[in-house]
């Protein structure tokens, strides 16, 4: 039975890793497209180096994925406190309205997004992008926190109250650390949602602003390069060593 | 003198203004146009490229749609879309005049039906889908068109493009109709023969068929021949067919938007892309064909000579450029869902 156990959790990580794994071997690879081996090479590493027009793309992608993750964090967060704890007219209507957002398919939020863009006359590009992807964040950061909500215990609340602690007292000391975690869990999952959408930047986004997912995709008609291996390896190992180091600072923290 | 000094600053200020403010914007695949030319482009002519990407026509036609032909000043629609989009009006004329180097095209590729006298688009680059093999696992020789691919021997080997145009292209042909037909009897027996292929389909591949066949999965379809360019880079074996009945082909054109902001900048990168050195280059680095008569005289004959990127004279006449069909595509995605789903 542990023997089981052990070979199923090996399983699942190497149906998750391996082809991760697989993609950094590739980007010492000599050869391009990546059947066999053909022998070590930094070949990739310095062609992306020399790549202006994809490392601009994928600062740019960072650049919106770390601003629109937090806009979406931070609104979504106040909005579901709002939901939770106060009651205001249309209060249901728009949790509701919400899934709309979060169901809707992406081709169609794009469409939207671009008719009302060229309606108010916005110039397509880095405002018209965050704006869009705020929008697309934010249900996922609203429903994660409010899940949270729900599970807390009002009673803390009520005593916080009782002994005369202010809204923002309430909220910094006590609502706030407990919900930490959805919250940041929000974060991540609008940071990744914003990295990679093609469909809805595609449309949104102007001449003067690319993106990396718009730029990787669009190269079909060449071939995909295997310098977008690199960067996958490069964001990979950048992942690494924030989860490492929130690990540690975390560890760090607790009392032994 | 001190007059006229100042008269020379304000003018400088002034030019250099208007340079700083000079650009042109692309909108197209990336990497479509080679490394280097933009900044050199830049350099020549002191114009900005913005260069913008798009993964397919599609969102290329719908985004222009949505913005009344406003915010580029290139597009690189394909074929089919350059008719589409000229009869819609989203397409800007082209001034012949202020091409210098419009003398380099050749004609074979030129004045085609989907865009009579060039008015509206220059050819860039061109290919065209035909029949891809693996000659160390098929005898060549023993392929000669479409027709061959219904042979029963092929059972569950077929790897065909993920395109309703293509596909259709194959069995419209091998019954010797035009890809462009819109007549429902001709329509009706191409989708009867391509039921009977059906069986002999292993996958259907949308934007990169070179793979499979790299991976040894299939060893005969459908290829574009770019891809074929790209594929034996990593393994010669993979050979590229003009099938005898014709090969689809594309062309891959500059158009200027109707609502470009920047006509006469659009038109000078549309000269430049056109000479000779700079049109070499794009064939060099990017594995597609040229309508660049005096570039083709600058290539090393190995290129040149290479069949998969410079067909026969004989196979570009048997072969067809896809036009847009209009309400009888309706029809062939009909058809289409039909074959796919099976029924």
């Amino acid at each position: 039975m542990k023997a089981f156990k052990r070979g199923f959790v090996i399983l699942v990580f190497a149906y998750l890793y391996l082809p991760i794994l697989l993609l950094v071997i590739n980007s010492f690879n000599v050869s391009k497209y990546g059947h066999e081996w053909r022998g070590f090479s930094l070949k990739w590493y310095e062609k992306l180096a020399g790549n202006e027009a994809l490392m601009q793309a994928f600062t740019n992608s960072l650049l919106i994925a770390t601003l629109a993750a937090t806009a979406a964090t931070v609104i979504g967060t106040l909005m579901a406190l709002a939901i939770y704890r106060y009651r205001f007219p249309l209060r249901r209507t728009a949790s509701g309205l919400l899934f709309v957002v979060m169901l809707s398919p992406d081709i169609v939020l794009a469409i939207t997004f671009l008719v009302i863009f060229i309606a108010l006359g916005i110039q397509l590009g880095f405002w018209s992008l965050l704006i869009a992807h705020i929008t697309f964040c934010l249900p996922f950061v609203v429903v994660t926190v409010f899940a949270q909500l729900n599970g807390f215990d009002r009673n803390l609340l009520e005593a916080a109250q009782d002994l005369g602690a202010s809204e923002s007292r309430i909220f910094l000391l006590i609502i706030l650390p407990l919900i930490l975690p959805a919250v940041i869990a929000g974060w991540l999952l609008s940071f990744t949602l914003s990295l990679d959408d093609v469909i809805i930047s595609s449309f949104v986004t102007g001449p003067g602003f690319e993106i990396l997912p718009i730029r990787v995709f669009s190269m079909v008609k060449v071939g995909v390069s295997p310098e977008v291996n690199v960067l996958a390896t490069l964001l990979l190992a950048i992942s690494l060593v924030l989860v490492t180091l929130s690990t540690l600072l975390l560890r760090r923290k607790k009392p032994q | 003198m001190k007059l006229s000094a100042l008269a020379a600053v304000v003018l400088l200020a002034a030019t250099g203004a208007v340079q700083a403010q000079e650009k042109v914007v692309v909108y197209n695949w990336s990497e479509y146009i080679p490394e280097g030319v933009l900044d050199e482009f830049t350099r020549e002519t002191g114009i900005k490229v913005e260069y913008s990407t798009y993964e397919n026509n599609e969102v290329m036609y719908s985004k222009l749609k949505l913005q009344k032909g406003k915010g580029y000043d290139i597009v690189v629609p394909s074929t089919y879309l350059v008719s589409l989009m000229r009869e819609e009006g989203l397409l800007h004329e082209i001034d012949h005049g202020k091409l210098g180097n419009i003398g380099n095209l050749s004609a074979d590729l030129m004045d085609k039906s989907y865009d009579p006298g060039n008015r509206y688009s220059i050819p860039y680059l061109w290919g065209s889908t035909g029949i891809g093999i693996n000659a160390k696992e098929i005898d060549p020789a023993t392929i000669t068109g479409w027709a061959d691919l219904w042979d029963p021997k092929w059972q569950g080997k077929l790897l065909l493009t993920d395109d309703v145009r293509e596909v259709f292209h194959m069995a419209l042909k091998k019954n010797g109709f035009s890809t462009n037909t819109t007549d429902p009897e001709e329509i009706r027996a191409a989708y009867e023969d391509l039921r009977e292929l059906m069986p002999n389909v292993l996958v259907f591949n949308a934007d990169a068929p070179r793979e499979p066949f790299l991976a040894g999965v299939v060893n005969l379809g459908m290829i574009w021949s770019g891809e074929v360019i790209m594929a034996q880079e990593e393994n010669p074996d993979i050979m590229y067919i003009y099938p005898s009945e014709g090969a689809g082909f594309w062309v891959d054109s500059f158009a200027i938007p109707a609502g470009a902001e920047n006509v006469d900048n659009a038109h000078r990168f549309i000269d430049y892309m056109m000479r000779p050195d700079v049109a070499a280059k794009a064939v060099e680095e990017l594995g597609y064909s040229t309508p660049n008569r005096t570039a083709k005289e600058l290539l090393s004959d190995e290129i040149r000579n290479n069949p998969v990127i410079f067909p026969s004279a004989e196979s570009i006449r048997a072969g067809e450029f896809q036009q847009d069909l209009g309400d009888a595509m309706e029809m062939y995605n009909g058809y289409w869902e039909k074959l796919k789903t099976g029924s």
